[in-house]
C-alpha cells in the first residue's frame, strides 16, 4: 500500500462544507436501530461545537427505502424530497444535511435530474403545490451529516478524552471503514475523497488516533440491498454478501468496523450474530464478534461519552472488548437499565457468539 | 421499436442512464447480485437496447429484474455512463404499472413490501417504524433485537428519542398535517394509483392460485422457490 | 543555393523523419524538443511489435544521419507570430526562427494510469505500467516485479472509457499487451499470464501471428472481458475482478503483478498550440487535418502541417510514413 497515492485522491476530491446553520433532516433507518447516534450527533454539533442545526417536526422520511423497492413512483419520491427542501425554505436555510446515505444518495441524484432535465424540476414543484401549496429553493450545500463529522474531526480531537489506540500495547486501533453504497458510487464528486478511496470516515480514524485497513473486499456492499433483505425470502443475499466482506478482512484483525451508512452497521452487526449461530464462525476473537460503530458512537466514544447513552447496548456484538483495548470506563451493570436507573430483564444470550 | 419499448424509453432513468452497452462485463464483476442469483445486469441492458418488445415482456415477467439490490455499484465503473441498477429500477416500474410482477415469485414479493413501507409511511411518516418491526419477522435482529422490541418504550425513553411525542426528535409522532401532505402527494403523483394497481392484480393472482390475499401475502414474504441462485 | 528554413515542433520518431527528409530534398529544417534528448516515447521502449525489433536500433538509425538538421533540445516554445511571409517561432532560449512552413510533430502522452482509480496505480504496490514494464525490459530491474507467478494484462485503461474522459480507441495497445505478455513469458516461463481485453483490435500485417505464439508459444490466456476493480490483500497480493463475458462468469483472480496498459491522448502541448495557431482539435483532443483521408497532413492554414501520434494514435511504420508524406506536402507548398 502506497500511503501517498490516496492522499492524491483525497486531495482531488474535497467538497465544500460550510461550517454552521443547517438544517437537518433525521433517517427511518438510524432512527430505529440507532436513535442514540442522532442524538449524539446533536449533542456534538449543538453543545459541544455551538452550531446551529435546526429540525422541524414536519420533516418526514424521504421515501427512499420505499422507492429503492419500487413501492413508490419516482415522481413520488422526487415530490416528497422538494417538500423537505420546501420546509428548509420555510425555515430560512440554505444547507441541507441528512442523517441517512439512501437519502443523500437520492438528494444527489435528484438534484442531479434537475439539472439535466429542467422540465421534470417544474413538473415537481407543481406536483408540490397541487399537493402541499409548497414552493422551495434548491439548497445551496447538501452534505451528508457523517461529512459535518468529517469536517470538525480536528475541534474533536482537541476535546477528545480518549485516542483510537490500543491502551495496553499504545498501538493505533487497526479500524475497518464502510461506506454506504449510496454515499458516493453513484456520483463520485459529491463524496469526501470519492468513490473508490473514500475519505469522509478515514479523516476521523486517523486524526482520532486509528489505523485504517484497506482488505479487498472493501468497497462490496453490506448486503442490504433493500428488497433482499426487507423481503424474509430473500435474505440469503443479504447475508451471503455481508459474510463475503467478514471473510475478507479476516486475516487483519480489526478491532472494530466503522460506517456512515444507518443501514451497514445493523446488518453487519446483525448478521455476525446470525453467522455464529448457524456455523459457529466468529470474526473478533475469543468467540467475540468485531464490533460495527456508526461514527457519532466512534465520536462519541473519543469524546468520553458514556458507551450507554451512546446506545452501544443495543449491539448484539459486544463492544466491552473494544472499550476496554481504549480504556473507556463503563459500569457493566448499568447496560440493560432504562430512565432513571430503572432495571430492565437482561436480554438472552446468543449460543455461539460472546456476549460479555 | 415495439410499444413496450416506447414506454421504457419514456421513463426518465433511461433516458439518464441507457447510453449504449458495449459488453464489457465491468458491471457484472462488482455486483453483488451477480454472484449471489443468476444474475446478470449486461444481459438485462443488452435486452433493453434490443428494444425488441418480445424479449422485453419476457423480461417484465421475469425473476430476473428483481434480483438487483440496487446498490449502484455498477453505476460508478460502467465506462459509458450507463447504471443498470437504474435500467432495473424503470423495468421494474414498468413490470408493475402493466400487472407482469405478479407473474414471478419474487415479483409477488411487491404486495408485502408495498403493505409494509407504505402503511408506515402514510401511517408513520416514516418508511420503517419499531412498532411495525416485529421480531418473529426478524430473527436476525438478534436476541437483543427481540429485548429492545419487548421493551421498546424503556429502551427508546433512554436512549433520547422521542418516540411518539411531540415536537422534534427521534421518532418524533409526526404531526397528521404532515401525512396528510405526504397523502395528497401520493394522490398526486401516482403512489396511491400504484398501490391500487399492486393490490388488484395481487388480488387477481391470489385467487389464480387458489389463496386467500393473506396467504397469498404470507407466501410471497416467505417462500424461496428452486433455481435462483448460483450454487 | 540554401533553400528555405521549415521548423519541425516535436522531435520525436515523426519529427526526426520529417526533418530528415527536408534536409534530402535540399531545405534547412530546424528540429525543436523540449526534452533534453531526441527520439520521444520511442527512448523508453524495450522493442517492437510485431516482430520484436529492438527500439534503440530503429532510434538510432533515426538519429546517426542528422547532418544538415539544425536540432535544439530543452527548448521550449514561447510563442509564434503569423505574418503573410510565414512564421516567426520565438524559444525561451532567446532564439527565433522565421519559416514559411511550419510542421507540428507534438506527438502524445500516455493516458495517467492513477487517473482510473479503481485500479490502484500508485496506491498498490505491484501495479505497472506498459511503460513500466518496458522500462523493466530494458534494465531488468524493478522492485515491484518480484518472479510473479500470475501476472494480467489489462487492456484499455484509459481508453474506450468515458469515465476516464477518453472515449476512443489507442489503437496500439492491444498489439503491445500480446507483445508484452509474450516477452515477460520468457522472461518467467512459469507465471501464468492473462490478457483482459474487449474487443482484440490487431489489425496490421502478422498481427495475427503474434497472437497465436502468444496463445501457442507462450500460453497466454485471453479473457474477454474489462477489469472491475483492484485491490490489495494482507500479503500484498493484487485481487483482480472481471466478468469471463463470453462464459458469463464473473471472476476474482489472484495476481502477482497486473500491467495497466494505459492508452493514448494528445500531448500536452497540444491544445496551447492548437489555441496559438487556430487548428481546430477533435473531441479527442488531437489535431483536425484538413480532410482526414486525402490530406491527412495538411490543416487549413496554409504553411501549417501535422504530422504523427499528434492527430491520432498510430504505430511507428504509419508515423514514418506519415512523415515522409509530411515532407512531400511541405516541399509542394513551398516551391
Amino acid at each position: 500500500m502506497i500511503y501517498k497515492g490516496k492522499q492524491k485522491i483525497w486531495s482531488d476530491y474535497q467538497k465544500e462544507i460550510p461550517d454552521d446553520h443547517w438544517f437537518y433532516v433525521r433517517s427511518c433507518i438510524r432512527q430505529n436501530f440507532f436513535p442514540a447516534s442522532e442524538v449524539t450527533f446533536l449533542r456534538i454539533l449543538r453543545d459541544e461545537l455551538g452550531k446551529d442545526i435546526y429540525e422541524t417536526p414536519h420533516h418526514t422520511t424521504c421515501g427512499g427505502i420505499a422507492y429503492h423497492q419500487e413501492c413508490i413512483p419516482q415522481e413520488t419520491q422526487m415530490t416528497i424530497i422538494a417538500r423537505q427542501f420546501a420546509l428548509m425554505t420555510e425555515a430560512g436555510y440554505e444547507n441541507y444535511a441528512c442523517s441517512c446515505i439512501t437519502s443523500f444518495g437520492l438528494y444527489c441524484e435528484t438534484l442531479e435530474t434537475w439539472h439535466e432535465m429542467p422540465e421534470v424540476l417544474e413538473r415537481i414543484r407543481e406536483n408540490l403545490w397541487k399537493a402541499c401549496r409548497r414552493e422551495f429553493n434548491i439548497p445551496k450545500y447538501l452534505a451528508h451529516s457523517s461529512d459535518l463529522v468529517y469536517k470538525f474531526r480536528d475541534e474533536i480531537a482537541e476535546k477528545a478524552k480518549y485516542k483510537l489506540v490500543n491502551k495496553e500495547t499504545g498501538e493505533p486501533l487497526k479500524v475497518v471503514e464502510h461506506i454506504g453504497c449510496h454515499y458516493a458510487k453513484m456520483f463520485p464528486s459529491k463524496g469526501v475523497g470519492g468513490a473508490e478511496y473514500p475519505y469522509v470516515l478515514v479523516g476521523m480514524a486517523e486524526k482520532w488516533g486509528g489505523n485504517v485497513i484497506d482488505y479487498p473486499e472493501r468497497r462490496h456492499c453490506c448486503g442490504y440491498g433493500f428488497r433482499q433483505y426487507h423481503v424474509k425470502a430473500n435474505r440469503g443475499y443479504s447475508i451471503s454478501n455481508t459474510h463475503k466482506k467478514f471473510e475478507s478482512m479476516e486475516p487483519y484483525h480489526p478491532d472494530f468496523i466503522v460506517t456512515n451508512c444507518p443501514g451497514c452497521p445493523y446488518f453487519l452487526d446483525r448478521w455476525q450474530y446470525v453467522i455464529a449461530e448457524q456455523t459457529g464462525k466468529t470474526y473478533g476473537g475469543n468467540g467475540y464478534g468485531i464490533p460495527v460503530l456508526t461514527y457519532e458512537e466512534m465520536a462519541g466514544l473519543v469524546l468520553g461519552y458514556d458507551p450507554w447513552d451512546l446506545g452501544m447496548q443495543t449491539h448484539q456484538i459486544a463492544v466491552e472488548p473494544l472499550l476496554d483495548k481504549i480504556g473507556v470506563k463503563y459500569d457493566e451493570s448499568k447496560k440493560y437499565e432504562g430512565t432513571g436507573g430503572k432495571p430492565l430483564p437482561e436480554p438472552e444470550f446468543p449460543m455461539n457468539i460472546r456476549c460479555c | 421499436m415495439g410499444k413496450l419499448y416506447e414506454r421504457l424509453a419514456k421513463d426518465i432513468r433511461i433516458k439518464e442512464w441507457l447510453k449504449a452497452c458495449m459488453n464489457c462485463g465491468v458491471c457484472v464483476s462488482v455486483c453483488p447480485a451477480a454472484e449471489f442469483y443468476k444474475y446478470s445486469p449486461k444481459n438485462i441492458v443488452n435486452i433493453v437496447q434490443s428494444q425488441d418488445d418480445e424479449q422485453i415482456e419476457a423480461l417484465l415477467k421475469s425473476e430476473t429484474i428483481w434480483y438487483c439490490g440496487e446498490c449502484m455499484s455498477c453505476m460508478t465503473r460502467c465506462p459509458r455512463k450507463n447504471a443498470p441498477g437504474q435500467i432495473v429500477m424503470a423495468l421494474r416500474s414498468l413490470s408493475i404499472d402493466m400487472g407482469y410482477f405478479a407473474e414471478s415469485e419474487k415479483g409477488r414479493q411487491q404486495l408485502p413490501l408495498q403493505r409494509a413501507l407504505c402503511g408506515n409511511i402514510l401511517n408513520y411518516g416514516y418508511c420503517v417504524y419499531p412498532r411495525t418491526f416485529k421480531y418473529e419477522d426478524h430473527p436476525e435482529s438478534g436476541t437483543i433485537g427481540k429485548w429492545i422490541g419487548e421493551n421498546l418504550d424503556e429502551v427508546h425513553k433512554r436512549l433520547g428519542s422521542n418516540l411518539e411525542q411531540d415536537g422534534p426528535g427521534v421518532l418524533r409522532k409526526i404531526p397528521k398535517e404532515s401525512l396528510d401532505e405526504l397523502k395528497a402527494i401520493f394522490d398526486v403523483t401516482g403512489a396511491t394509483e400504484r398501490m391500487n394497481t399492486v393490490e388488484e392484480v395481487s388480488r387477481r393472482k391470489a385467487e389464480e392460485m387458489g389463496l386467500d390475499m393473506d396467504e397469498y401475502c404470507k407466501r410471497a414474504f416467505n417462500y424461496v422457490g428452486e433455481g435462483h441462485t448460483l450454487e | 543555393m540554401a533553400k528555405d528554413n521549415v521548423v519541425v515542433i516535436g522531435g520525436g520518431p515523426c519529427g526526426i523523419e520529417v526533418s530528415r527528409n527536408l534536409r534530402d530534398m535540399g531545405y534547412t529544417p530546424i528540429l525543436l524538443e523540449q526534452q533534453s534528448e531526441l527520439g520521444g516515447h520511442l527512448r523508453k521502449w524495450d522493442r517492437l511489435f510485431p516482430e520484436g525489433v529492438e527500439a534503440r536500433k530503429v532510434l538510432k538509425e533515426l538519429t546517426s544521419d542528422l547532418k544538415g538538421v539544425k536540432w535544439f533540445t530543452d527548448v521550449n516554445i514561447e510563442s509564434i507570430q503569423k505574418s503573410r511571409k510565414g512564421y516567426t517561432v520565438n524559444v525561451d532560449t532567446g532564439m527565433s526562427f522565421e519559416t514559411k512552413a511550419l510542421v507540428l510533430t507534438t506527438g502524445f502522452k500516455l493516458f495517467p494510469a492513477e487517473n482510473k482509480q479503481e485500479y490502484g496505480y500508485n496506491i498498490y504496490e505491484r501495479v505497472i505500467t506498459n511503460a513500466d514494464l518496458e522500462q523493466f525490459f530494458k534494465t531488468r530491474k524493478d522492485s515491484r516485479i518480484q518472479n510473479p507467478k500470475t501476472i494480467g494484462f489489462v487492456h484499455c485503461v484509459g481508453s474506450r472509457d468515458e469515465k476516464a474522459c477518453n472515449r476512443q480507441c489507442s489503437k496500439v495497445c492491444c498489439a503491445t499487451a500480446v507483445k508484452q505478455a509474450s516477452e515477460i513469458k520468457e522472461i518467467f516461463p512459469d507465471a501464468t499470464v492473462y490478457c483482459f481485453y474487449m474487443d482484440l483490435r490487431l489489425f496490421g500485417r502478422s498481427y495475427e501471428d503474434m497472437y497465436l505464439n502468444a496463445q501457442r508459444k507462450y500460453g497466454v490466456r485471453f479473457i474477454r472481458g474489462r477489469v472491475s476493480e483492484v485491490s490489495e490483500d494482507i500479503d500484498g497480493k493484487l485481487y483482480v475482478k472481471a466478468e469471463d463475458t463470453l462464459l458469463g462468469k464473473p471472476m476474482k483472480i489472484k495476481m502477482d503483478l497486473l500491467v495497466l496498459m494505459t492508452g493514448i491522448l494528445p500531448g500536452d502541448s497540444t491544445r496551447p498550440f492548437a489555441e496559438m495557431l487556430k487548428v481546430p482539435t477533435g473531441e479527442d483532443g488531437f489535431f483536425t487535418p484538413k480532410d482526414t483521408i486525402l490530406e491527412p497532413c495538411v490543416t487549413k492554414e496554409g504553411g501549417l502541417f501535422v504530422a504523427g501520434a499528434c492527430t491520432g494514435p498510430k504505430t511507428i511504420p504509419e508515423t514514418i510514413s506519415e512523415a515522409r508524406a509530411t515532407a512531400i506536402q511541405v516541399h509542394k507548398y513551398l516551391s
